[in-house]
């Protein structure tokens, strides 16, 4: 398919690396998909939707030539996109809480509701995003440096939270999900992760953004708990642009 | 039961599919799925002797009705690195190919060495990179060059040799000629194209030429196919625009020993090969024949 044309709306600093930007797009998203945003001249990138109305919008931090040009992008201009791609997250009415570090944060925002808790985390203070889309009392925010909310990781911040709920989704680096991973999976407790590796194509073809035999853009981003634990180069290695595997 | 077993550049070949290059074959996990998901053998994604990192994105273009356009730009890890993928491959007990590409017929005799230690059943030769000396044109429209670096490769390794031609040459008879000492030649690679996006005014590859693969360039595919084998007699392995059981057929009735597909898989998924594997007993049902190989060129 080829790109649509949409403009931008307007944009509001989520932080001061992180921008969002709405547009109107005539397409139903299920959370948890992504499309593929192009700069012409500058390059292409997946980016999750962080809400899916008829206006939507896309959570862009800033971290490298094609995101800086999409945070770039002023209110009356153009972004061209492709999509829909992926699966998605699976819904539930039920009490859920959400676990997203960095930018990761963006994808989970479709999820959430009254029902919702969350974790967010991030290395420091401007890097946490999407507080407000929470109900009082129900956000916890982790930095590394302390510099906002608790001072550690995740992980820590999992052990305290003391809600019981039906339904976990978690976003961010694939250290970060390997860690919750390991702390989930022996609990019995239903839980999804959206995967992000290099991907180039977003259809399939390229094999960029693979694991396991299965690619992200196609069979994923969103795997659960389960699929995960079958899965060998989950939280171990992974390919680089290039196709040189590395270690995580 | 139709036998859909096949023998392709001397190998043995369990259904006549075989996954392209340059299609979900740069993690072995990835190609040892898609072997376990039907597909006989594959090949692997060109491999060079240096790490590249190829093109920025947009690397591909979604066309209509089934085409693609693609520039990736022989990213790849480099031959030193991809050792490691294959042995995961071959853990699905089938043949893996390996495709290279280089700038002289040495330096293709190096990689392909390192693939026969690799465990690869073959090489492929990717005769579509630029000549090194400037020239522009591909190494693979220089019959003399072709012929060089099909016999370097040859008196390297003693796997066969597989040489992948580009239809982007007017003299297709000659260099297929110039491959005479390959065991099997595969037509087609890509032919070239762009893409212009009319409300962004621009090219949308960033390299803004690519290759054209998928449905359109079929009837390109089966016309080389069946040229070469009717003039030539070599063996021959088909590749451009399959997508069903009938498009295989229509390719082996032209000629080819066994046939590779790429761009469908990414419109259909890995179960393409599962699902033409299928229909493909049927349909030689209905042909009256035994075995999927009595078909080959009966259109000559």
């Amino acid at each position: 398919m080829s790109h649509s044309a949409v403009e931008v709306l307007w944009s509001r600093n989520e932080s001061p690396t992180v921008k969002t930007l709405a547009f109107k797009w005539d397409q139903e998203v299920l959370p948890g998909q992504f499309v593929m945003v192009w700069t012409p001249g500058i390059g292409e990138i997946p980016m999750s939707l962080s809400s899916l109305g008829e206006i939507k919008t896309i959570t862009v931090k800033d971290f490298g030539p094609p995101s800086a040009a999409i945070i770039s992008t002023n209110p009356g201009n153009k972004l061209y996109i492709r999509g829909p791609y992926g699966n998605h997250f699976t819904r539930t009415d039920g009490k859920k809480l959400v676990i997203g570090a960095g930018s990761g944060m963006a994808s989970l925002a479709p999820l959430v509701d009254k029902n919702t808790y969350g974790i967010i985390s991030a290395r420091e203070k401007s890097e946490i995003i999407l507080t407000g889309n929470f109900d009082q009392g129900k956000v916890m925010v982790t930095t590394d440096d302390g510099s906002m909310g608790f001072k550690g990781n995740t992980i820590e911040a999992l052990k305290v939270f003391d809600a019981k709920v039906d339904m976990i989704y978690v976003c961010g680096p694939e250290k970060m999900l390997f860690a919750v991973y390991n702390y989930l999976k022996d609990r019995g407790i239903r839980a999804e992760f959206s995967l992000e590796r290099s991907m180039k194509c977003g259809i399939g073809i390229c094999d960029s953004c693979s694991i396991d035999g299965f690619q992200l853009c196609r069979d994923g981003p969103v795997f659960s708990i389960d699929q995960l634990g079958s899965m060998k180069e989950f939280g171990v290695s992974r390919l680089t642009y290039s196709g040189k595997r590395i270690q995580m | 039961m139709t036998d859909l077993a096949v023998m392709a550049a001397g190998i043995k070949l369990e259904n006549p599919l075989i996954l392209a290059s340059g299609i979900l074959d740069e993690n072995g996990y990835t190609m040892r799925r898609v072997l376990q998901e039907g597909a006989a053998a594959v090949v692997t994604k060109s491999i060079g002797t240096a790490e590249r990192p190829g093109y920025k994105t947009p690397v591909v273009v979604d066309l209509p009705d089934g085409n693609l356009l693609n520039a990736v730009g022989l990213s790849n890890p480099g031959i030193k690195d991809f050792g490691g993928e294959i042995r995961i491959a071959l853990e699905a007990n089938k043949p893996v190919i390996g495709s290279i590409f280089g700038s002289s017929p040495e330096e293709y005799g190096e990689l392909a060495h390192s693939m026969q230690l690799y465990g690869a059943a073959a090489v492929e030769l990717n005769l579509s990179c630029p000549h090194v000396n400037g020239t522009g044109l591909e190494m693979g429209s220089d019959p003399e060059m072709v012929e060089a670096i099909v016999n370097a490769v040859k008196n390297r390794v003693s796997i066969p040799v597989l040489a992948k031609l580009s239809p982007n040459v007017s003299n297709m008879l000659e260099i297929a000629y110039s491959c005479s000492k390959a065991n099997s030649i595969v037509v087609i690679n890509t032919i070239k194209g762009m893409a212009i996006d009319i409300n962004a005014r621009k090219p949308v590859l960033s390299n803004y030429y690519g290759g054209l693969s998928g449905k359109a360039v079929k009837y390109v595919g089966l016309r080389y196919v069946y040229e070469i084998k009717k003039e030539t007699g070599f063996d021959v392995i088909g590749v451009g625009g399959i997508s069903n059981a009938e498009d295989v057929v229509e390719y082996m009735m032209a000629g080819a020993s066994a046939v590779q597909i790429g761009t469908a898989v990414g419109r259909y998924g890995r179960g393409i090969f599962s699902a033409i594997s299928h229909d493909l007993a049927l349909l030689a049902e209905r042909l009256k024949v035994d075995r999927i190989s009595d078909l080959k060129g009966a259109a000559l």
